[in-house]
């Protein structure tokens, strides 16, 4: 049980800075995944928590102990890699063990806590096999074995999922957050698909390029980012951008696309975004806040490319004059590829950026 | 493509050559094996090909080479052995822990550091000997302490020029097989001399002979160890740093283990070339400590021509290194990683 405090923690490879100075709190039992396109920095960040990177400049502590020089045993953290990195000469009890083994542990309280973790990923018929004849979601379970049995203060997965097919992903994750449920040990969970990120944290922090661009709770991510990259990168399909600028009409604000279209500003907006009258704006709209239904709100006008019927709804997607556009309909719809449809959205629902730095404006 | 994909005469013809080839290979073999079993007369007689047709078959060669009449076959046999087997395990092992260590830790030597070294070494020894008048042999250990430990203390300032780094450092290593060993059979018999009249006897023993092959197998082993281990998932070894396993722990029960193949195939690798070495046991052995080339290649110069003892001990020479290649060749296969990841 820890919290973990990275205080201005910087990273460089050589002469490139991949982490400029970086501020993370995380609070004792809590389950924070660490999301963002590859390259964001997210793996690093969680190795130098593990202590497998140094950090550059800066401290890292957990449960209040800076940990910042110490090497990665003495930091009491358990990871999970990507790869399982199982022990490929060892069996499974063998594997869960090592650590044990190694520290010295009693032989009969090495067992008991194996038949333990073994019990809770349900691993009791392959303790005696070897990495190589399980499945992948059994190998991931015995690194996560292996990640329990060592007690740790703090559980570092670094996107243990992505390499497991479709449905035993989302076994596996919802295996995981019923881990954390019990367990209440801290978690900081790295992966790049914002989907993982989204139903499994209690916090989601979303990265790019070393910098944190937003971190908060799954819903706040949802329906307030705080700016054009979180909002484009949390939520699939990801949310429409529109460009164009604010403008004074006479009814009150309108955002004028640059496709020509003309869509009124809701009136409990126009407070906040007069500050901005005149300036080039984006308007974000999610896919699921479109429609056919003409009592959402504003239209535009879409030129139909494909068509996604995808059960529940079907997914249009077009152009709005040279920007993409993709609308949510009902799965009854009879739009075909190059059709010109209306598409209404739903007025409440709509974001507002400045163009120049991304900024949402509320 | 694959040869099972020909088809029609060109399947013959790739056939046909493979056994030409086959036949080429195994021919040498063929008649060592035989002419180890002639009678002087067939041998001189004119060339005689198959067993009870061409010729009768019989021990003497064999019995002559076992009853010792023709140098101490046994005890050339067990040095051999001895020194082989030892020389490799040693080599693979520390030839093992280089490449390990070249794999996964950067080495940062800077070039004036070992200039530094070469220079406080040679100028230390001359000055030693020549000037205060120390012995050579005391004077080089002490020029070659103070050196070291100056190259050490001096590699941790920001010296100008540039920084080797661990390519270097192998190709250091390699580059000692680039000279012909002969320049190094020489020097090292030497120096064993020199240690010799010291009190330290080197020629002619176990230690000495052992010590020249480790030496030598060196560079070779850390070379093949080091494309081993540079392949090794360092996922696996980051999951027991975390889990606070100590280094040493890490290479003896993990890294060791699943390089297996590699270091059964170094291990055979560096055996052949040490039962198979003449030069080096030429210059540093004379009785005790001979080895089974010294002995086969004796055959000639102590008898004449007597091509059927020669073929008997080359034969004893050539049955080992099948048998051990055999053995361990099993055990070289691959797929001992499969499940450490993905």
């Amino acid at each position: 049980m820890a919290n973990i405090e990275l205080k201005n923690v910087t990273k460089s490879f050589g002469d490139v800075e991949v982490i400029p100075p970086l501020n993370i709190e995380i609070e004792d039992g809590e389950f924070v995944v660490l999301v963002g396109p590859s390259g964001c920095g997210k793996t690093t960040t969680l190795r130098m928590i593990a202590g497998l990177e140094t950090t550059t400049s800066g401290a890292v502590s957990i449960g209040g102990r800076d940990v910042t020089d110490l090497r990665p045993g003495l930091r009491n953290c358990a990871m999970v890699f990507q790869s399982y990195a199982l022990y490929p000469h060892m069996t499974v009890s063998e594997n869960i063990g090592y650590g044990m083994k190694v520290r010295g542990v009693e032989k009969s309280k090495a067992k008991a806590a194996i038949a333990d973790a073994a019990a809770i990923l349900n691993l009791e018929d392959y303790l005696n096999r070897k990495p190589a004849a399980l499945s992948g979601g059994q190998r991931q379970r015995v690194a996560i074995g292996r990640a329990l049995v060592r007690d740790p203060e703090v559980f570092l997965f670094d996107e243990p999922l992505s390499n497991l097919d479709a449905k035993l992903r989302i076994e596996m994750r919802t295996e995981i957050k019923q881990l954390h449920r019990r367990l209440k040990t801290t978690i900081v969970y790295v992966t790049h698909d914002q989907v993982e990120a989204m139903t499994m944290a209690d916090r989601v922090v979303v990265m790019r390029g070393g910098v944190i661009e937003q971190a908060a709770d799954p819903i706040t991510l949802y329906e307030r980012p705080r700016n054009v990259f979180v909002a484009s990168f949390i939520g699939a399909p990801s949310m429409n951008l529109l460009h164009g600028e604010l403008r004074q009409a006479a009814g009150g604000l309108v955002f004028a696309g640059n496709e020509g279209s003309e869509v009124p500003v809701p009136a409990d907006r126009v407070e906040a975004l007069s500050g901005v009258l005149g300036e080039k704006m984006i308007l974000g709209i999610r896919p699921e806040h479109t429609g056919e239904d003409a009592t959402l709100g504003p239209r535009v006008t879409v030129k139909v490319i494909e068509i996604e019927p995808l059960g529940p709804h079907t997914l249009v997607i077009g152009m709005v004059g040279q920007e993409k556009f993709v609308a949510q309909v009902s799965s009854a719809t009879a739009l075909q590829p190059d059709d010109v449809v209306e598409i209404f959205l739903d007025a409440g629902k709509m974001h507002f950026f400045r163009d120049s730095n991304g900024e949402a404006v509320r | 493509m694959s040869v099972r994909d020909l088809r029609g005469a060109k399947r013959y013809w790739v056939f046909g050559a493979c056994l030409f080839w086959l036949l080429l290979t195994l021919f040498p073999l063929y008649w060592v094996a035989i002419t180890s079993f002639k009678r002087p007369v067939d041998v001189v007689g004119g060339p005689t090909y198959l067993p009870f047709i061409d010729f009768q078959p019989t021990m003497t060669a064999w019995i002559e080479l076992f009853s010792g009449i023709r140098g101490e076959f046994f005890s050339n046999f067990w040095s051999s052995a001895i020194v082989a087997t030892s020389a490799s395990v040693i080599a693979t092992l520390l030839g093992a822990m280089a490449a390990y260590a070249l794999v996964r830790f950067p080495f940062k030597v800077r070039l004036l550091s070992g200039v530094a070294f070469f220079v406080v070494a040679m100028g230390g020894f001359l000055l030693g000997r020549d000037i205060l008048g120390f012995n050579p042999v005391t004077a080089s250990i002490i020029a070659f302490c103070i050196a070291l430990a100056l190259s050490v203390f001096v590699n941790r300032y920001r010296l100008p020029g540039p920084v080797l780094g661990n390519d270097d450092v192998v190709f250091w290593f390699v580059s000692q097989r680039l000279f012909p060993p002969i320049v190094v059979a020489f020097a090292l018999f030497l120096l064993y001399t020199e240690m010799g009249k010291m009190g330290f006897k080197m020629t002619d023993t176990y230690f000495g002979l052992t010590l020249a092959y480790v030496a030598f197998s060196l560079p070779i082993v850390i070379w093949l160890m080091r494309d081993f281990f540079a392949g090794l998932p360092v996922d696996v070894e980051e999951a027991a740093l975390v889990d606070n396993v100590p280094s040493w722990r890490i290479f003896f029960g993990i890294v060791l283990p699943m390089s297996k193949p590699g270091l059964i195939a170094t291990f055979v690798i560096t055996l052949a070339f040490v039962w198979n070495e003449f030069l080096f046991a030429l210059f540093l052995t004379n009785s005790r400590w001979q080895t089974l080339p010294i002995l086969v290649a004796g055959q000639n110069s102590q008898r004449g021509d007597e091509w059927w003892s020669i073929s008997a001990a080359a034969l004893v020479a050539i049955i080992p290194m099948v048998i051990i290649a055999g053995f361990l060749g099993r055990m070289m296969r691959s797929g001992l990683l499969r499940g450490a990841v993905k």
